[in-house]
């Protein structure tokens, strides 16, 4: 494992915003052992195989936007222990909602990979199927999806079900109403809901500081009266074991959680973002030795759980994967024109029905 | 002398005027007292009036009166400058009476005349007067919030020393708008007390249905936000939280939460048959009536005499028979003048006519 350099100031890791969070591999040696030697049977490794394989499709998705085979894309670098550990510690019964940011968490639930990447190719293949992978479409409006989500799990609740309903988001999200409306309202309909909010400390490039003045964005919980837990973002079996605590706890009827996971956005915004514009990449360097692949994998081999030989393969095996999906996607048809405004309504108003579009009178590009 | 259980107060009886003084909390002179009393007596008669001319079709729209909950309005107007900004929701009626507005105006407002505080353009839910710094009551739940935030801002700006009073109620709470607002005016250190009148319902919902709290205050800590709570049916509890607050304000320590624990003894609006609280808990809150509980204290006080406050009561009662009468033989808006007052740079009247003649007499489709 790299050392990571301690440094003075309460942004950086082992400064004051990480202090008190949630750890596993942040413990002492020997106790970091005994923890993993402890987790039930191949949960390490399946948790190490989700990372690789995010980290492989985000890796494969930011050469094809060099290429020009997708459009724009958020690359989520250094997050795939939250995403990963979300799925995992759920049930596969129960519902995510994802942000752009967390775009391919269906495959971790057997969506092809192809499929989000045709999606940001802007092609209507690429909308996968929701009800199957009980993953909503991500949403792009920062803070949408949490009163989704609320609705799900209420909805869940109601019908007498224990399913649970995971909404994703960062820091930023947690200053439009639209987070406030989702956590009063799960609270008072003890809807069973886990906002799991990733605190990377950028909103694009506004600074945590500058968005809100709460320094633990896990003390919001109070005002809604629920709880607030904080946990290493970098830290894949500790976000497990957080996500899994809240879901045991709204199936038990005891309602919404609020996970703050904490760290540092290790990338860019987007694929049009310059962050040395408006940040400084010294910080980023601070935080590269908390990657969560490298972090997580080095500690299963120092715990004897497996091999550097072992897990190479395993990543070497997603790459592969990855790579055959991005060149599926040039053969996939150009979408019809019609197809515009497939899934976009319940009952398609005639304005883009089929026939209007294909009227000789509709405006065409070009 | 009784001791009241709520406020501790105890009514022991003081021999001199000096002794008086010593003994009111917050600084308050005698003076001050009465003239809270007067205001708190002038709004309970303007509703009642209002009220009645609303049984009698003399009122359009909606109705919501402040019966019951006048000690917040007032004590924390009192315990603001008098050029402090203010802002309020739709029950607003207070807010104006509280400030110093004209109480004819105010009433013709509400009859819809011309002579009325906003020419009748506003009704009920917007009374607003500029020159007074009162902003109006605003009719959309929460939307004042971050208005009150944004005027804090200017006067923050600006380097000018006054704060923003911002009322809501409890139900605007579970509101976005009110996150964002609060949440800005946290990160910027605004200066606005923004006051909560927690009257335990959001129309004909219960706290418990709408809030997963039921302390407002608790959702100040949301935004590292100092917050207190107050009797809402003592004057003088609110007086001393809103001035407490509002010298945070003042001198440049960001914003203030202030909860007041209150009840509307009267429905939600007119048109309310209160089907969700039963009649025995209204009889509860209203032996807590705010008006004769600080008339006891002013007598205990030797401030006033029982003669004396039936006196303000007898002239609120004249006087707001004389705003009535000046209501209904005040003439009605021209209604040429509709628009005035909607845009900052009125429209051009003569493309407003096409308008007009194109909406009267439409162009046949094209066949």
């Amino acid at each position: 494992m790299s050392e990571i350099e301690l440094v003075s100031g309460p942004d950086a890791p082992g400064g004051e915003l990480m202090a008190g969070v949630a750890s596993v591999l942040g413990a002492p040696a020997a106790e970091r052992r005994r923890s993993l030697r402890q987790l039930p049977q191949g949960l390490a490794l399946r948790l190490y195989t989700a990372m690789a394989r995010l980290r492989a499709f985000d890796e494969r998705a930011v050469i094809l936007q060099r290429q020009g085979t997708i459009g724009t894309y958020p690359p989520y670098y250094g997050e795939e222990a939250v995403q990963a550990a979300s799925v995992l510690a759920l049930d596969d019964r129960d519902w995510l909602f994802p942000t752009y940011r967390q775009n391919a968490v269906a495959t971790l639930r057997g969506c092809p990979p192809e499929s989000p990447l045709l999606l940001w190719r802007g092609n209507p293949a690429g909308w996968y199927d929701v009800h199957r992978y009980r993953t909503a479409p991500i949403c792009v409006p920062v803070a949408t999806n949490y009163p989704h989500a609320v609705g799900a799990a209420w909805g869940s609740r109601l019908r007498g079900e224990s399913t649970v309903a995971l909404a994703f988001g960062g820091d930023g999200s947690t200053s439009p109403g639209d987070f406030h409306e989702a956590c009063n309202l799960a609270a008072v309909v003890v809807a069973p809901v886990i906002f799991l909010v990733t605190n990377n400390q950028w909103a694009i490039s506004t600074p945590v500081q500058q968005q809100t003045k709460v320094t633990r964005l896990a003390d919001k919980a109070t005002a809604y009266g629920i709880p607030g837990v904080r946990v290493d973002s970098f830290d894949v079996f500790a976000c497990y074991e957080a996500v899994a605590a809240a879901a045991a706890r709204g199936r038990a009827g005891l309602g919404p959680t609020l996970i703050e996971a904490v760290g540092y956005r290790l990338g860019p915004h987007g694929t049009a973002d310059e962050p040395s514009l408006y940040r400084d990449p010294e910080r980023a360097r601070l935080w590269a030795g908390m990657e969560p692949l490298g972090r997580a994998g080095a500690a299963m081999v120092d715990a004897g759980l497996t091999t550097l030989e072992a897990l190479e393969e395993i990543r070497e095996s997603a790459v592969a994967e990855m790579l055959l999906a991005g060149d599926q996607l040039e053969a996939v048809p150009v979408p019809e024109l019609e197809e515009i405004a497939d899934r976009v309504h319940l009952s398609t108003p005639w304005t883009l029905s089929p026939d209007h579009l294909r009227e000789p009178s509709y405006p065409r590009a070009g | 002398m009784p001791t009241n259980p709520k406020t501790n107060r105890t009514g022991s009886r003081p021999t001199s005027r000096r002794a008086v003084a010593r003994q009111l909390p917050h600084g308050l002179t005698a003076q001050q007292c009465r003239e809270m009393y007067h205001k708190m007596v002038q709004i309970r008669h303007f509703e009642d009036h209002a009220a009645e001319a609303y049984a009698q079709a003399k009122v359009g729209g909606f109705l919501h009166l402040y019966i019951g909950e006048e000690a917040v309005a007032v004590g924390a107007i009192a315990a603001a400058r008098e050029d402090d900004h203010i802002l309020g929701h739709y029950r607003d009626h207070g807010y104006a009476l509280a400030r110093g507005c004209d109480v004819q105006a105010c009433m013709a407002e509400l009859f819809g005349r011309e002579t009325g505080i906003c020419h009748g353009r506003g009704g009920s839910m917007h009374l607003a007067d500029a020159k007074r710094h009162f902003w109006g009551g605003h009719a959309i739940v929460g939307s004042h919030i971050p208005i009150g935030a944004g005027m804090a801002y200017a006067m923050q700006y600006l380097e000018e020393p006054l704060v923003v009073l911002d009322f809501f109620g409890d139900g605007a709470t579970g509101n976005g708008i009110f996150h964002e607002g609060l949440n800005m005016a946290a990160l910027w250190n605004l200066p606005v007390v923004f006051i909560c009148e927690n009257n335990l319902y959001g129309m004909g919902a219960t706290l418990a249905e709408e809030s997963p709290v039921s302390d407002m205050m608790i959702k100040a800590e949301g935004y590292t936000m100092p917050a207190v709570q107050c009797d809402g049916m003592d004057v003088l509890s609110v007086y001393g939280a809103v001035q407490q607050a509002a010298e945070h304000c003042r001198s440049g320590k960001g914003p203030f939460f202030v909860e007041a624990l209150t009840y509307r003894f009267r429905g939600h609006s007119m048109a309310d048959p209160e089907l969700y609280r039963d009649k025995e808990e209204v009889r509860r809150w209203r032996e807590l009536d705010p008006i004769p509980r600080f008339g006891d204290f002013l007598v205990q006080h030797r401030i006033s005499s029982q003669q004396e406050l039936a006196q303000v009561n007898e002239e609120a009662e004249a006087e707001m028979l004389e705003a009535v009468r000046f209501a209904d033989a005040s003439p009605w808006p021209d209604p040429s003048t509709a628009a005035r007052g909607v845009y900052a740079n009125p429209i051009d009247p003569e493309a407003a006519q096409e308008a007009l003649t194109l909406a009267a007499d439409p162009a046949p489709a094209a066949s």
